[in-house]
């Protein structure tokens, strides 16, 4: 996170962030800095929500820009928006944390263009896992509304991705409302660009609020939650060790993608792993269940899963997506969590960041990955005394 | 003053008879409505059944399809696979409630520039009468 | 048709039967649904040895996958194997290898009077005997079972149409302690050649299917009255289909969508801002990402006619859409525009690949 602004602007929030932000969005038409806004709708039938870019602002009284669930990753949505390039309207959307990190990594892998849109975060307390609430969207929005009450990142009733996740405030957003240890009529503004100053300027918005309190607030939320997911991921790392602990994580699986489908990191049109090159021929089939005396189908499971972590675990936003959409309730976000912890750390990257730092896998330097060097010398060392 | 409401609809024409039909029909002055907005393909079987779909659910308030009469084809079959698959389309209409009245299928040749006035004209009657097509309307699809 | 009856349970005779088939070489594997002894999971086996067969839940009511969807990865197969399917399994392959997705040749098709399977929810959640015990209880009687899927309830084609081997399941009171099994075919009765007691020769009893299919012909009629709420019209499409996510779950796990990339994936339907701004422009807002119910009505509109209604992309989806039942009932109107049944007869060719020169009058103006 850049380190962007000590200054916020505190605005009335009666009505909860929501609310505020609402209010905000219509400003920012009405000021002309927005033509469009996109938000979560809920949709007619009243049991889930979808993302509507909105520019006649009548309809943006149904939104509620914090839902309880997140259906679509809205990096997802934002992708099907822009993946062309930009238009004429400038677009105002309102996503989670994650979803906002997500779009960066899209960004970075050229699946956004976001020439003209303005990224609007808010301290997120975590969403509902999606399953539960389709189940009975009543028992949900109920659920949903204790944790916005608890006027913090929620420790239960939300995606297993969400009670671990250290990063659901300020990310690099244009503009981020930060409302956690606010006093329940008050969120604060806060501009997290150079884009996001020149629209809240624009806006006619003075920052002139310090953001002290709420930053300190924030950090000790943090600290609290990194130790929660470092806890949660050392147990999680028990689960998949050796291939019989990866065998005994997947061996629910039923080979229905959905986790690729949903993962927003995930672009590929076609992905790897269900395409002719992946597929074997019926002869190599046979030729291999007799050598083994069988083969399990679905097949290459293990495969699949850790071909995944491969391609996107570098990008990994530990959003959730994939846990929410599975059938059989394997906690894939989790597995993949602790991949993206041990990944991304060895290339001193962070997912989700818009600091200008390339993705690891698209350069690379004469000395680095000290691990590898550290196995390449080894086998050195070896082929020498072998010699 | 109310606004009188003037249908869209998408006319897949194909280029050896209802779309010459389309021309003669134009050159022997004969009046069709403005409605009808004409796509040329090279046969009716060239319109994909989802292009059908497409149409409708983007608000063409008429999706039309013309054709060779049965034998008449340039490919010799392909207006027999178009009617195949348009009775899917309006069937899966029927079923799900939509409005399959908005769907029409017709054999035009190249010589009925009167037919395919006529068609034009009486389609068109038909689809000013029921209405706008609500899905124009529908932000959730 | 004959008939070798067992003094065992039905699926230890059908399980002694896949080891005679395998021991004596008649077949190179076993294709069947198994239980993991490790994880408890349940997966598809091709077993080529006689030890693996110890695994195999033959007539388990659980479906992972449609079987005869990963049949298609290794058929047409250079040697001889014998495949368990459930009846929807069996013809979503029939369909599958019309497709050029399979073939039948060197295939022992084996397959049972299905009582129907489980929620995919309720087998993850674990089954254990007593709860198996309580489906075949059901089963044997010729009922329906309450926590099988919407769409088992509803299927009348529970009865194999084009296996060379059937066990005797649905009414067959002493199916726990007796074991009957079909040989339909020249080929099952080669096969089954040296195996168990000589077979009578007799057919299949009709009478004991009966009960359950007028249950079931009641259950469907339930079932579609309740299709969308029993509405129609767009309104009710968006409300069926609206807190759909667009993972694709359903195609992917459906038994008749083979296409590598789905049309609706493809570049084909791509959109660019420009589009979308004059959509905008019409309707003052859109749903993103876009064509959440072109998606659903154009998959009707490529392989409805060719549905199985094996309930797979009900089970998946994570939004808990009722897509099976849907799709099975616009799958039959439009089937029988054709006089279609899916999965009938391989030789019956897929209605979009064939024409009358006489057809559909009513459907042209």
């Amino acid at each position: 996170m850049n380190d962007f602004a000590a200054l916020g602007a505190k605005i009335k929030a009666a009505d909860g962030p929501g609310e505020a932000i609402k209010a905000f969005l219509r400003q920012a038409v009405e000021k002309k800095v927005a033509d469009a806004v996109l938000v979560p709708v809920k949709v007619p039938a009243g049991n889930s929500y979808a993302w509507i870019l909105v520019t006649d602002m009548s309809i943006l009284d149904d939104a509620s820009p914090v839902a309880p669930v997140m259906p679509v990753q809205g990096a997802k949505a934002l992708k099907s928006l822009t993946r062309k390039g930009h238009g004429e309207l400038t677009v105002m959307a309102v996503m989670r944390p994650c979803e906002i990190r997500a779009t960066f990594e899209l960004l970075k892998l050229n699946q956004v263009n976001l020439e003209k849109v303005v990224l609007v975060s808010y301290d997120c307390p975590g969403a509902i896992p999606f399953r539960d609430y389709v189940k009975d969207p009543g028992f949900g929005e109920k659920n949903f509304q204790a944790v916005m009450a608890a006027g913090g990142p929620a420790e239960k009733n939300v995606k297993p991705a969400c009670v671990i996740c250290d990063e659901f405030s300020r990310v690099d957003s244009d503009i981020h409302f930060g409302w956690f240890g606010e006093s329940g009529s008050s969120v604060l503004v806060i501009p997290s660009s150079d884009r996001g100053v020149e629209v809240l300027g624009s806006m006619g918005m003075e920052c002139s609020d310090d953001i002290a309190g709420w930053k300190k607030t924030i950090s000790g939320l943090k600290e609290k939650k990194t130790g929660k997911r470092t806890a949660t991921l050392t147990e999680t790392a028990k689960t998949i060790q050796g291939l019989d602990g990866l065998l005994g994580t997947f061996s629910e699986c039923i080979g229905c993608h959905n986790c690729m489908a949903v993962c927003p990191i995930c672009y590929c049109r076609q992905c790897y792993f269900d395409s002719e090159v992946a597929k074997k021929t019926p002869d190599f089939i046979l030729e291999t269940a007799k050598k083994r005396g069988g083969l399990a189908f679905p097949s290459d499971r293990v495969m699949f899963h850790t071909g995944r972590m491969t391609h996107m675990s570098l990008s990994c936003v530990s959003c959730g997506m994939c846990t929410d959409a599975c059938p059989v309730d394997i906690h894939v976000a989790e597995v993949f969590s602790y991949m993206a912890d041990i990944t991304q750390p060895a290339f001193e990257y962070t997912a989700g960041r818009n600091d200008g730092v390339p993705l690891p896998l698209r350069k690379y330097e004469e000395k680095e990955v000290p691990q590898v060097h550290e196995i390449v010398k080894e086998a050195e060392g070896e082929e020498a005394a072998h010699e | 003053m109310e606004k009188t409401f003037v249908p869209r609809i998408t006319s897949f024409l194909c280029t050896w008879c209802s779309y010459t039909g389309a021309d003669l029909a134009g050159t022997g002055r004969m009046q069709y409505p403005t409605a009808i907005i004409p796509i040329k393909v090279m046969c009716s079987s060239r319109v994909d059944p989802v292009f059908i779909l497409k149409a409708y659910l983007k608000g063409s308030d008429g999706v039309f399809l013309g054709g060779c009469h049965p034998g008449d084809c340039h490919y010799e079959v392909g207006n027999y696979h178009t009617r195949r698959r348009f009775a899917i389309v309006k069937k899966i209409f029927e079923s799900l409630g939509l409005e399959a009245e908005r769907l029409r299928l017709s054999w035009i040749s190249a010589s009925e520039g009167p037919k395919f006035a006529r068609v034009a004209n009486e389609f068109t009657e038909k689809i000013i009468e029921m209405g706008e097509n609500e899905a124009k309307k529908k932000i959730f699809l | 048709m004959s008939r070798i009856d067992l003094q065992k349970a039905s699926s230890k005779g059908l399980k002694e039967l896949l080891g005679h088939l395998l021991g004596s070489g008649k077949v190179s594997a076993v294709f069947s649904l198994r239980k993991d002894p490790e994880t408890g999971s349940y997966d598809l086996g091709l077993i080529t040895e006689e030890a693996g067969l110890e695994t195999v839940k033959p007539l388990a009511p659980v479906m992972i996958a449609n079987a005869g969807q990963v049949l298609s990865s290794f058929a047409p197969s250079a040697e001889p194997i014998a495949v368990v399917l459930k009846p929807c399994e069996l013809r979503a392959f029939i369909e599958r290898a019309k497709r050029e997705q399979g073939s039948l040749e060197n295939i022992l098709t084996i397959s049972m009077t299905c009582g129907g399977v489980l929620t995919l929810d309720r087998v993850v959640s674990g089954l254990d005997s007593d709860k198996i015990g309580d489906y075949e209880n059901h089963c044997f009687a010729g009922d329906i079972h309450s926590e099988t899927r919407e769409t088992c309830k509803a299927c009348e084609y529970f009865v194999p149409m084009n296996a060379d081997i059937t066990v005797s399941m649905v009414g067959q009171k002493d199916a726990g302690t007796k074991c009957h099994i079909y040989l339909n075919t020249d080929l099952a009765k080669e096969m089954a050649k040296g195996f168990g007691p000589d077979p009578v020769e007799e057919d299949f009893d009709n009478s004991l299917v009966e009960g359950l299919a007028s249950k079931r012909a009641a259950e469907k009629e339930k079932l579609y009255g309740a299709v969308m709420s029993g509405k129609g019209g767009l309104d009710a499409v968006i409300d069926t289909f609206g807190k759909c996510l667009g993972c694709h779950g359903c195609s992917r796990v459906c038994p008749i969508c083979y296409c590598m990339i789905c049309d609706f994936e493809s570049r084909n339907f791509d959109n660019d801002m420009p589009y979308f701004e004059k959509e905008l422009e019409q309707k003052g807002a859109l749903r993103l990402p876009p064509d959440t119910m072109f998606f659903h009505i154009g998959r009707m509109i490529h392989m409805s006619f060719s549905c199985v209604g094996c309930g797979q992309c009900s089970d998946v989806c994570p939004a808990d859409i009722p897509v099976a039942s849907v799709f099975k009932k616009v799958g039959e109107e439009t089937a029988a525009i054709f006089e279609y049944v899916p999965g009938r007869d391989i030789e019956e060719a897929i209605p979009v690949m064939v024409f009358k020169e006489e057809e559909f009058t009513e459907f042209i103006d």
